[in-house]
């Protein structure tokens, strides 16, 4: 059944990304075409107008920081105007813009005002590659994962993203939940597991009661807005702030390329010091130093005490989340049997250091922080794709934030508490405020706040038709569930009437329906010209390996004929260089550069044919 | 067996014949439940004897929700039953998110023990009042006033055996307890107040040396909690109160720090310690001409203080650079 078509897990990252599948029965990583088991999440358009998707983009990322966009994760399913983006706003190189209804977040890209969906589509699409390569079959479904504190119109915009991608996304799982599959996969576990998921932009923390295959969440925290990349900033900071007082007030930030520069470095200083007491941080020629005078330097150490002295404040702030999801889950740290790592900055020997003493214990060494996540959606892929009817695993997760609805005096009312099993659904009673109200407009929050305006607001809608009445007459019956992808909808009942409206709460991802059906037409025609190509691509391979045999056989003949000739000593290494990069070329499947090989290969194999027939005649041929 | 558990239910033969891909068991075991889910109890929800425990209501959900959880039918032709399974997947998580949780499964059973098990609970509560009836009657029959002046006399002797040999806490705790019992013997009057104060300094110092270890290690969030006990004892202990205002400038809360100092300066005018804390917190608030002024007086107090002369030193030269 599975054979037949494959589904994957993608761990959707804010700084990587991975996607694994379930192969005979084993989750594996799926390494990306060029080799490596991560994928940057990164999207760029260079300066000649091509798209990049990963380590490409990445590696350019500092000669055109206008054109790369990064960390994408942290503005998906985000409100135009809101604190986050306001704060993105200030420090990230690409320039954003408001969506065309004002609502939501786009990036200018290439001249165009760019979804944040379609960026992390792009990412998507480029691990759907990946995949595809590897399985050599075609790839259409999909679980992705988000991090278990995002919203509604984050998991709305993410599963957005799948379709722009061409991925049927079967579910969203959160990311601790997922490390949690992968991390008992194969296992008898019978305990209450913590998962402790510090990533590249977003912290979350669960709570899971796992027993007889299925995995219970008990409860979740999180942080959106905490991370890697926070880290890195602090670091950014301390640099600026040195390179300023070191060099009379120059202020980096103005110049972004250099800001790149120093980005980069400081992840790099942040990665080393968890392995090494002090980091050199070194960036000869950071800025022009003006009419006749120098280039200047950035050249600091950085210890490993330092990082954490700039940082403490942020693993404080993991530790109280910490304490708070077991509060919620009526847990007490002595009562957990395991703790699992997840996420590339779970590496800090300080975060681990905070972790062991507030757990007394010592955090589980068994997963790999950066492909666990990926490695458990593709285990709940497979449960979904293939249902078996023995032992396979049920994931029962619950619901991140409050649900619930704005009420007279603008206070937040709610429906389905956080920690709430999914799927799940909650119908209330409401009533007029006013004599003769004939509309009532309904908006859905979600959020912590017992003031409404606080709240994350996922959309409203007006339920009209109502007879007149007098104030408290009326009864309206609302319903809220919320899907096992966590995905809420939202409907509502005049119990007098039978009058009846509902919503999928679309507001904050940012695409309408309509909009989305455009970009899937658009993107219908590039995969027809694609597809077009992959096939003169796959013509021009075959007809390249053809060659390339042809050539290699004659290369025993041609050395013969050459050491016997004295002359053209270099011709064998040529044509050695022309079948290597004939074979780089086809293994990256890389029209352009299997176009520029046609010739040389042509070339060499009619001096070879030429040296051969000159020479000795093999005997017996 | 699947007749006993189904007993006395009609199947709708339109419902058995819909074209879904579902064994006719699993069917069966949907349309039953599904049909009855609105009038069980959560023990029934879950297949449990009333009052049965909170591992048994894990352990049944979590057979339940193999049966009836969507996800495991993922993928296939479900109909009508999708929705079947939803409403009851539903009710068996309401009743596990009840009878999972100990004080409201406590709660529950109560609210539903069936007739002879409310009679019984019933009688037993009443056994229970009456047992703690009886024992407030003994306990007072064995407390009159005649009782209470020998365990006064007691108490003081205990307590005054305590203060001789320096075992503060214990003495302050007798004396006060014999003074609670009567106010006016004599001694109890003239030594508790005395116990007491003593004791309190005693604790400050132990809290004032553990603030100064904390500190010393590096552990400033630890330093400051025990400086403020410390304070809490004695207002005016010195020592205390500079060094909650290192600490607290360790930690970073600079607002808490200068509180700190100030109280410290106003507890003890003549102290170096006091301006030399205030000094390093006027720094910090950049106040450098304040701070200057702090521990140049710290100096005149006590010429021999070398931290001070120091952070003096390093004051005066930043402030040329």
């Amino acid at each position: 059944m599975s054979d037949l078509d494959p589904v994957v897990g993608v761990d959707l990252g804010t700084t990587n990304s991975v996607v694994a599948t379930v192969q005979d029965g084993i989750p594996r990583v799926i390494p990306g075409r060029t080799g490596q088991p991560l994928t940057p999440s990164v999207v760029a358009i260079a300066k000649n107008g091509k798209r990049l998707v990963g380590a490409l983009a990445k590696r350019q990322a500092i000669t055109n920081p206008d054109g790369t966009v990064f960390a994408a994760k942290r503005l998906i399913g985000r409100r135009w105007g809101s604190q986050e983006v306001e704060d993105a706003r200030k420090v990230l190189p690409y320039a954003l813009v408001a969506g065309p209804e004002g609502n939501d977040v786009r990036v200018e890209l290439g001249g165009r005002a760019v979804s944040i969906p379609e960026i992390s589509a792009l990412v998507l699409a480029e691990l759907k590659g990946d995949a595809e390569a590897f399985l050599g079959r075609p790839v259409r479904r999909a679980v992705v994962t988000v991090p278990a504190y995002f919203n509604d119109g984050q998991r709305q915009a993410t599963k957005d993203a799948g379709r722009i991608a061409g991925l049927e996304v079967l579910r969203i799982v959160n990311e601790p939940t997922a490390a949690a599959l992968a991390y008992g996969f194969g296992k008898h576990v019978q305990s209450k597991v913590v998962v402790f998921d510090l990533g590249g932009g977003t912290f979350d923390v669960s709570v899971l009661d796992i027993g007889r295959s299925v995995y219970d969440v008990v409860a979740v925290g999180g942080d959106t807005y905490l991370g890697g990349e926070d880290f890195d900033r602090r670091v950014m900071d301390w640099l600026t702030f040195g390179f300023a007082k070191e060099h009379g007030g120059v202020d980096l930030r103005q110049d972004k390329m250099a800001l790149q520069r120093v980005r980069d470095a400081a992840e790099r200083a942040k990665c080393e010091l968890s392995s090494t007491q002090t980091a050199a941080i070194h960036l000869p020629f950071l800025l022009g130093g003006g009419e006749g005078k120098g280039a200047l330097h950035l050249d600091r150490q950085l210890s490993r005490e330092g990082l954490e002295e700039l940082t403490k404040d942020l693993v404080d702030r993991c530790i109280a989340v910490t304490d708070r999801t077991l509060k919620d889950a009526g847990v007490r740290p002595a009562q957990v049997g395991e703790v699992i790592l997840v996420g590339g900055m779970t590496r800090m020997p300080r975060v681990q250091r905070a972790v062991r003493e507030f757990f007394g214990r010592e955090p589980c060494k068994g997963v790999h922080p950066d492909e666990v996540v990926a490695l458990g959606a593709a285990i709940q892929a497979h449960a979904l794709a293939a249902p078996a009817k023995g032992d396979d695993v049920l994931l029962l997760d619950v619901t991140p934030q409050n649900l619930g609805l704005l009420v007279v005096g603008g206070y937040f009312q709610t429906v389905i508490p956080r920690n709430t099993t999914v799927p799940t659904a909650q119908t209330h009673l409401f009533t007029t405020v006013r004599d003769d109200q004939t509309s009532v407009r309904i908006a859905v929050l979600q959020g912590e706040s017992e003031r409404a305006i606080e709240n994350e607001l996922l959309g409203e809608f007006v339920l009209d038709g109502i007879p007149p009445a007098r104030r408290g007459e009326i009864s309206i019956e609302v319903t809220f569930e919320i899907s096992a992808d966590g995905i809420v909808g939202v409907s509502a009942k005049d119990v007098a009437t039978g009058q009846r409206q509902s919503i999928t709460v679309t507001a904050t991802s940012g695409l309408t329906e309509e909009e989305l059906r455009r970009i899937l037409d658009e993107q219908l025609d590039e995969q027809l010209q694609r597809k077009q190509t992959t096939r003169e691509i796959e013509e021009r391979r075959q007809w390249i390996s053809r060659m390339v045999n042809e050539v290699e056989a004659l290369v025993p003949a041609a050395r013969d004929a050459i050491e016997r000739t004295r002359f053209g000593g270099d011709a064998l290494r040529k044509a050695e260089a022309v079948l290597a990069r004939a074979r780089a070329a086809m293994q990256a499947r890389d029209g352009d550069a299997l176009a520029a090989e046609v010739e040389p290969l042509e070339r060499t194999l009619a001096l070879f044919q030429g040296l051969a027939a000159g020479g000795r005649t093999p005997g017996g041929r | 067996m699947n007749s006993d558990k189904f007993r006395g239910f009609r199947f709708a033969p339109a419902d058995l014949a819909e074209d879904v891909e579902l064994e006719l068991d699993r069917r069966k075991d949907v349309l039953f439940a599904a049909a009855h889910a609105d009038g069980w109890t959560h023990w029934e929800a879950l297949g449990l004897p009333w009052n049965a425990s909170v591992e048994a209501a894990r352990a049944a959900y979590l057979e339940k929700v193999k049966v009836f959880h969507p996800d495991r039918y993922a993928g296939r032709r479900l109909g009508s039953y999708r929705e079947r399974l939803e409403r009851v997947f539903r009710r068996i998580t309401e009743a596990r998110d009840v009878l999972a949780d100990e004080d409201r499964r406590a709660a529950y059973a109560r609210e539903t023990a069936p007739p002879e098990a409310r009679a019984q609970l019933e009688a037993r509560r009443l056994e229970d009042e009456r047992r703690a009836a009886e024992r407030r009657a003994r306990l007072v029959r064995q407390n009159p006033i005649v009782g209470r002046a020998s365990r006064v006399g007691e108490l003081v002797a205990r307590g005054k055996e305590a203060l001789a040999e320096g075992r503060l806490a214990q003495a302050a705790a007798d004396l006060q307890l014999a003074l609670g019992l009567d106010p006016r013997h004599l001694d109890a009057v003239r030594l508790a107040p005395e116990a007491r104060r003593r004791a309190a300094a005693q604790r400050g110092g132990r809290l004032v040396d553990e603030g100064a270890a904390a500190e010393a290690s590096g552990r400033p969030g630890a330093a400051l909690a025990a400086y403020r006990e410390a304070l809490e004892i004695d207002p005016g202990n010195v020592r205390a109160a500079a060094g909650g205002a290192r600490a607290a400038l360790a930690a970073g809360d600079v607002a808490a720090a200068r509180a700190l100092a100030d109280a410290a300066v106003r507890a003890a005018p003549r102290a170096a310690i006091a301006h030399e804390a205030l000094g390093m917190v006027l720094d910090a608030q950049g106040e450098r001409k304040e701070a200057r002024r702090a521990l140049e007086r710290a100096l005149e107090l006590e010429p021999g203080r070398a931290s001070a002369r120091a952070r003096l030193k390093s004051l005066r030269w930043s402030f040329l650079g």
